[in-house]
């Protein structure tokens, strides 16, 4: 056989002779792909079990909504998945939150419809169309004050909240960390998961010093882990992280 | 800054790249090649590819619209270079990805919160 007839293509016959090299070529590439896969797959953090709650439905709850740092309702009347006393963070869909639609129902009852996103105790309502389903109750009712439980330095890494509780898998590290930016620039509530609980709390709710949304600085370092000082706060059943810029120290 | 500064190179090559695919499609091309006379409908397709090997195919034009070119010497370097060319190109492949898994932040920190006071 002359060099020319074993030239192959693809669309004709393997030439005899070259059968051996074709099976070994294949098992080789077959293995390495295999190989790379469980590699690339061991070099993976965990992505939790975080997840959308389809199977719950919808659910519908009142109660008074606070929008800073981020929008969250403090639950008065709960639904069939939902208790009456627990907080929810509010995020809308795709990488939105629910403003601009929540800043105009600042500290007012409200109803609110949405699915629930769900990672261990972090639990987010996502609320596909706010101007529908975010809405004024008759019922006005008031929030007590913030608990005050001092001032912490934490170290752990800020995701955004919704793709943290399971939009996203994973939903946080540095490979999800321009997801992380979008989602949080969008208006989605940023978590602070802290490397050992605070007190019960695995992550809080972050915002700024000042009480309002995180700062660019601080949105640069999401998705690695960093050192934060801050005052932190109880509302409601969430814990929210007052976190001074100024004490940012990022890990090596 | 380094993202900006990498997407800012990009930018100015392929900046630089659309001129010289100008230039080449309109002119150059009829002199490095006589069989692309008249043709114009195929010289569209390859402006993706003038946009990222630009400074090679100002050389390519150079040498053959300037009679350096033997077609012996042309094909001989790159063939001659293809064996140390693949070799080369498997490990900067596997060793971006080697690297990419070693280079990162330390994910094992496990440090307690510390609460700075009670006021």
């Amino acid at each position: 056989m002359t060099k020319k007839e074993l030239f192959f293509i693809g669309y004709l016959p393997v030439p005899q002779k070259l059968w051996l090299l074709f099976i070994m070529t294949f098992l080789a590439f077959f293995a390495a792909f295999i190989f790379s896969a469980w590699a690339i797959g061991l070099s993976q953090n965990d992505p939790g079990d975080g997840r959308f709650r389809f199977d719950l439905g919808r659910q519908t709850v009142s109660g008074v909504l606070e929008t800073l740092p981020y929008p969250m309702i403090h639950v008065t009347e709960g639904s069939s998945a939902i208790d009456a006393g627990e907080t929810l963070m509010l995020s809308g869909a795709g990488k939105f939150g629910v403003e601009p639609h929540a800043s105009n129902l600042s500290s007012t009852s409200i109803s609110a419809t949405g699915i629930i996103l769900n990672r261990g105790t972090l639990r987010m309502l996502q609320i596909s169309n706010p101007r529908r389903n975010l809405s004024v109750v008759e019922n006005q009712q008031s929030i007590s004050d913030p608990l005050d439980l001092g001032r912490w330095r934490l170290v752990g890494e800020i995701c955004d909240g919704k793709c943290y509780a399971g939009a996203m898998r994973p939903g946080r590290g540095i490979a999800h960390k321009a997801c992380a930016e979008l989602c949080i620039e969008g208006g989605v509530p940023p978590v602070f998961v802290t490397t050992k609980p605070v007190q019960t709390h695995e992550y809080l709710l972050i915002g700024n010093a000042d009480g309002g949304p995180i700062s660019d600085t601080l949105l640069e370092k999401v998705g690695i882990y960093v050192s934060l000082e801050g005052r932190i706060e109880q509302r409601g059943s969430i814990a929210v992280f007052l976190a001074d810029e100024g004490s940012l120290e990022v890990f090596p | 800054m380094v993202a900006e500064t990498l997407v800012f190179l990009i930018q100015v090559w392929l900046g630089v790249g659309a001129l010289v695919a100008g230039a080449f499609l309109l002119i150059g091309i009829g002199q490095v090649d006589e069989d692309a006379h008249g043709a114009f409908a195929f010289r569209p397709l390859l402006i993706p590819g003038i946009l990222v090997i630009w400074p090679l195919v100002i050389w390519r034009w150079w040498v053959v619209s300037t009679g350096r070119d033997i077609n012996r010497h042309i094909k001989a370097a790159p063939r001659r270079s293809h064996g140390i060319v693949t070799i080369l190109l498997m490990i900067i492949l596997v060793g971006t990805l080697l690297i990419s898994f070693a280079i990162h932040q330390e994910r094992s920190i496990n440090i307690a919160p510390v609460k700075l006071d009670m006021s």
